[in-house]
């Protein structure tokens, strides 16, 4: 297994240096931050411009290849992603933003995946009754209603019930209150801000979990082996969770392999929403302010986490799957 | 359903009576006593009437056999009486295990008989063992569910005793074995084991073989018989092959559209059928041990749409001898004249029996001649030829850089010939290599490894599509599937016109040629614009059969072309076969592993074993006297609709499955499950592992050489085995003594 993965790994790394080379050659040939300086007031000179940005090693004068060469160098022999047009540092800056959008999606990802896969286990026990019709409905609902209009929703509610009580109980945008006590006060803010965001993420996530487990336990409801469980002496309740549910589980696994990465790079309506600045965010402002480290920085996270992503679903299908055989 | 209650409360008397004569049970002693199970599925088009009033009693350690095509609903009874039908299947009448009514009960109540005193064995062993469960795990359950108190340890040691009593080599490490790492007779036996688990008292075989080949089904019937034996259930064996039961059951019970129409003693079945769909179904199955030539028994038309109740006798629309008395009121079952345990559903019973040639009651056509038949073969041309055709596959690991650790011989070296108006057949096992076989015929490439001829054109010549499309109209093919092979968005116009106008016929001529072809194979020609999904199955493989002729080819290609197809519209599709080879003069090459078929409709055949021929000949000279163990043990594995030779026939039961073609042995490929190589002396089997035997004729004997005033011609037949008389191990023996099955 170990070589099996460290083969992957090898693999995946070959495959990210592709895409975030290629991705670094279009932007440096796109993005062109000079532009941006010129609308400064004042003015500034045009060799004014070119100076500050070869300060941050940005030179527009040097050609694709020769930029490229020199950002590569830094990144392998210093490890340093280079400086965004404003000055600052990608690696600080990546830092920050990698850790913000893991606080704002971690909980969510996991209420998703829990409630989602349990209502598909329960409503696939319910097939065509109500409780299944009820909650299939609302998973396609939330399937086509576009996040940021349920995003606004439930800051909607969350605004209305702030009002109906009075007092501002939950925060619809922001991290934290800034200046708080540390303690219980800071615990109770951080709760305040997190609310919203969780419960939004959550509503609208869980419906592709709640189907495709209940789609994929229904095909198994009544395979032959559900039926050799029942004939042994279970009934079929406990049939259908003993032998039904980890068969239907390993589509599941594998998808939710896949969805996790994508949910932490890519996050950026509920990133702008919630006013959490995270990596998502980030890398539409870096494509608006032609900012071609930036740009190319996410862009090789997002490799990355799709990498890792890939790994983690043969990992999950070998474990729950004993015929798929590692070689 | 007035017929019903007349069928239940008619009833009793007769069952009293049976058992009063037989002198032996009263009737409480019955394990398990049916009376007037009905079911009823509601579908969209109405209530369908699957069960119409089953009565049997079972007792204990007998074995009753349920007879019928698909559609008769006797594995819908056996699922009611298990408590696994569907919730919305409404269920009625009685069914009590020792005495106590198991209808009625919840899921939950059902659960204590449910894989304890009742279980049950299921028809597709691939997928009926829970994927993600070790073997061991499965059996161990149901243990668990009946024995909460059981330790582990002594739960383990049973499940491996288990394992042992139905044959898994090694049960101790097969415990932590998956189903994926089993083939599918070892699943079918650890079904078994997980059946006998808890000693039930009744066991439900619901075509425990049909999904297996005849080697494979040999052995799985003699574990079934071993666990009978061992737990002295009583045994509920369905199966719509009248051979498999022969030999096994006690009681028939043939049903028809969800009813019996005849019970009694086995014998009494086979012998003396009293109820014309028995005889018809018995007429229908070809038979591997007889050479005598006679066309087979077709049962025409389909079984009644089970949504409305019939008003007579639900056979009749298909009986041969139906009269108008026989449209009026459905017959109850009723004792036959002369034997109070043979009941039968047929108001003629009493002129029937077994001196009526079924061949008379179901007007089966004549033998066809062909008029090749008087032609020697020498004399007639040669059709298709194949000369040491060879298909290896590589067998490579790795992902990018591939490295090839052996090679799977799936074809290797194959040569024979096919002459005008004759059938060739190949037999063997799965994975013996006869469909690539088939393949390689269709892919005619020079690039191929051997020459194949088709009509006098060789694959070395195959340079471009016109000699391709040359040997096309040459050969056709007829599928396996009939439902798969037809494009269901095609009329049958379409499927029919597309070969001819590929063949640049123009629109009349293909008009003209699709009524001629429609007659030929027996349809309505008025059907052309039906759609593939308004036929039946046998009408689907007659279209499939239509269009293979369309182009008038010399050499039709056989695959397994009855074996989706029941038994009864089976024989007339076999019947429409050998009248066309004879009336056209065709050439079939077939493929099957329904070995009373191929003897039914060849003239030659070939045994395949791991990509060679191990014996071919003509088929009567190696069907009465196979030269190979292969083909013995083969030929001993098929269960004969004969319940009398059934019981004292001498079994040779391989043992193991087909070697996985890369540990195939150097010399001989079948020494590994060979049953005479077994009982070889060491010197001798020395030279079968390290020598490969080559395809010889057989040899006539020197008294009849001595006799004959010429030299005799070397019989058509030949063989690959250095020891063809050697003595067949004991322990791969069989004989089930007459008196083993009749004790009490």
């Amino acid at each position: 297994m170990l070589r099996y993965l460290a083969k992957r790994g090898i693999t995946y790394i070959f495959m990210i240096f592709l895409t975030t080379s290629a991705g670094y050659f279009l932007a440096v040939s796109s993005l062109k931050p000079a532009l941006l300086e010129q609308e400064r007031i004042p003015r500034p000179t045009p060799e004014q411009v070119a100076n500050s940005m070869r300060l941050k090693g940005l030179d527009p004068d040097l050609s694709p290849w020769e930029r490229y060469v020199e950002w590569l160098t830094a990144i392998v022999t210093r490890w340093d992603w280079g400086r965004s047009p404003n000055g600052a540092y990608i690696n600080a800056e990546f830092g920050d933003r990698v850790w913000i959008s893991t606080r704002l999606f971690l909980a969510s990802i996991i209420l998703t995946l829990v409630i989602g896969v349990a209502l598909g286990v329960y409503s696939a026990a319910r097939q065509y009754k109500f409780q299944d019709r009820a909650i299939t409905s609302y998973s396609y609902l939330a399937y086509i209603v576009p996040a940021p209009i349920a995003y606004f929703l439930v800051q909607l509610g969350a605004i209305s019930i702030n009002e109906t009580v009075g007092e501002r109980i939950f925060f619809v945008t922001g991290i934290s209150t800034p200046g708080i006590q540390p303690g219980w006060a800071q615990f109770v803010d951080m709760l305040a801000h997190y609310a919203v965001p969780t419960v939004a993420i959550t509503l609208v996530g869980w419906g592709s979990y709640q189907i495709a487990q209940r789609q994929y336990l229904l095909d198994n409801v009544n395979a032959d082996f559900v039926r050799t469980a029942r004939a042994k002496g279970l009934t079929r309740n406990q049939a259908i969770s003993r032998h039904a549910l980890r068969v239907s589980f390993i589509p599941v696994a594998q998808s939710i392999a896949f969805t996790i990465p994508a949910i932490f790079a890519g996050g950026f309506f509920a990133e702008k929403i919630f006013a959490w600045p995270g990596v998502g965010s980030w890398s539409i402002d870096a494509i608006s302010l032609q900012d071609v480290n930036a740009a190319t920085a996410t862009l090789a996270y997002g490799s990355v986490i799709f990498a890792l992503g890939a790994i983690l679903a043969d990992f999950a299908t070998t474990l729950v799957d004993p015929r798929v055989r590692v070689q | 359903m007035s017929s019903e209650i007349t069928t239940g409360a008619g009833h009793t008397q007769p069952d009293v009576e049976r058992l009063h004569v037989a002198g032996l049970h009263a009737p409480s002693d019955a394990v398990l006593s049916v009376r007037d199970l009905n079911v009823r599925f509601n579908t969209e088009n109405g209530v369908v009437h699957a069960v119409r009033g089953v009565d049997f009693d079972l007792l204990p350690g007998k074995t009753l056999g349920i007879v019928g095509e698909s559609g008769s609903g006797k594995s819908v009874t056996s699922l009611a009486i298990m408590g696994l039908l569907p919730s919305t299947a409404e269920v009625s009448g009685s069914v009590m295990l020792k005495g106590r009514e198991l209808l009625g009960l919840s899921d939950r109540a059902m659960c204590e008989y449910r894989g304890n005193e009742l279980a049950m064995v299921f028809q597709d062993p691939l997928s009926s063992l829970t994927p993600v469960y070790t073997v061991g795990a499965q059996i161990l359950e149901a243990l668990t569910i009946h024995n909460p108190t059981m330790s582990r340890q002594a739960k383990e040691a049973r499940a491996v005793e288990l394992l042992a009593m139905v044959g898994i080599p090694s049960p101790k490490e097969r415990l932590k074995a998956f189903p994926h790492e089993f083939s599918g007779g070892m699943r079918q036996r650890v079904m078994i084991a997980i059946a006998i688990a808890n000693n039930p008292r009744v066991l439900i075989a619901d075509e425990p073989t049909t999904a297996l080949d005849v080697t494979i089904q040999a052995q799985v019937l003699e574990v079934l018989h071993t666990a009978q034996e061992e737990t002295g259930a009583a045994v509920v064996m369905i199966t719509h092959d009248l051979g498999v039961v022969a030999g096994m059951a006690d009681d028939i019970m043939v049903m028809y559209a969800g009813k019996p129409v005849e019970t009694g003693a086995v014998d009494d079945i086979y012998y003396n059928p009293r109820m014309p769909y028995t005889m018809g179904l018995l007429g229908a199955v070809p038979r591997v041990d007889v050479a005598e030539k006679s066309s087979l028994v077709p049962i025409e038309g389909m079984p009644p749409n089970l949504i409305h109740a019939p008003t007579g006798c639900s056979f009749a629309p298909r009986c041969p001898l139906a009269s108008d008395a026989c449209l009026a009121g459905e017959p109850a079952l009723a004792p036959v004249p002369g034997s109070a345990l043979h009941r039968a559903a047929c108001i003629k019973s009493g002129s029937l029996g077994g001196d009526v040639d079924v061949h008379d009651v179901f007007a089966a056509p004549p033998v066809p001649v062909s008029r090749f038949d008087a032609v020697p073969r020498e004399k007639r041309s040669t059709v298709l030829q194949l000369k040491d055709v060879r298909k290896h596959f590589p067998l490579t690991r790795g992902a990018l850089l591939k490295r090839r650790i052996g090679t799977v011989k799936a074809v290797d070296g194959l040569s024979f010939d096919i002459r005008e108006g004759e059938c060739f057949s190949i037999v063997g096992e799965s994975g013996s290599g006869k469909t690539t076989t088939l393949l390689e015929i269709m892919e005619f490439h020079k690039d191929q490894d051997g020459e194949v001829l088709i009509g006098g054109i060789s694959n070395k010549q195959a340079n471009d599509s016109r000699t391709k499309s040359a040997m096309r109209r040459e050969l056709q093919m007829v599928f396996q599937d009939p439902t798969g092979a037809l494009d269901p968005r095609f009329t049958v116009y379409e499927v029919l016109a597309e070969p001819l106008q590929n063949a640049g016929m123009d629109r009349q001529a293909i008009k003209a040629r699709i009524m001629e072809l429609m007659k030929l194979v027996g349809l309505q020609p008025d059907h052309v614009n039906r759609f593939p999904n308004q036929f039946s199955g046998g009408q689907r493989q007659r279209i499939g059969i239509a269009r293979a002729l369309a182009v008038n080819p010399k050499l039709v290609v056989l695959d397994e072309p009855v074996s989706a197809l029941d038994v009864s519209v089976q024989a007339g599709v076999i019947n429409l076969l050998d009248k066309l080879r004879a009336e056209l003069g065709l050439s079939y090459l077939l493929v099957a592993h329904d070995l009373s078929v191929v003897r039914h409709i060849s003239n030659r055949v070939a045994v395949m074993y791991l990509g060679k021929i191990v014996e071919i000949g003509e088929v009567d000279r190696v069907f009465d006297n196979p030269r190979h163990p292969y083909t013995r043990a083969l030929l001993s594995a098929i269960p004969v609709p004969d319940p009398e030779l059934e019981r004292t026939r001498e079994r040779i039961i391989l043992q193991g499955d087909l070697p996985s073609p890369l540990d195939a042995p150097k010399g001989c490929n079948f020494a590994t499950r060979c049953p005479v190589f077994a009982a070889l002396p060491p010197l001798k089997q020395e030279k079968c592992l390290t020598l490969e035997p080559p395809l010889e004729p057989v040899a006539p004997s020197a008294a009849a050489q001595a006799l004959a005033a010429h030299p005799l011609p070397a019989p058509d037949q030949r063989f690959a085995c250095f020891f063809p008389d050697g003595e067949i191990d004991e322990d791969m023996l069989v004989v089930h003594e007459q008196a083993d099955h009749h004790a009490p």
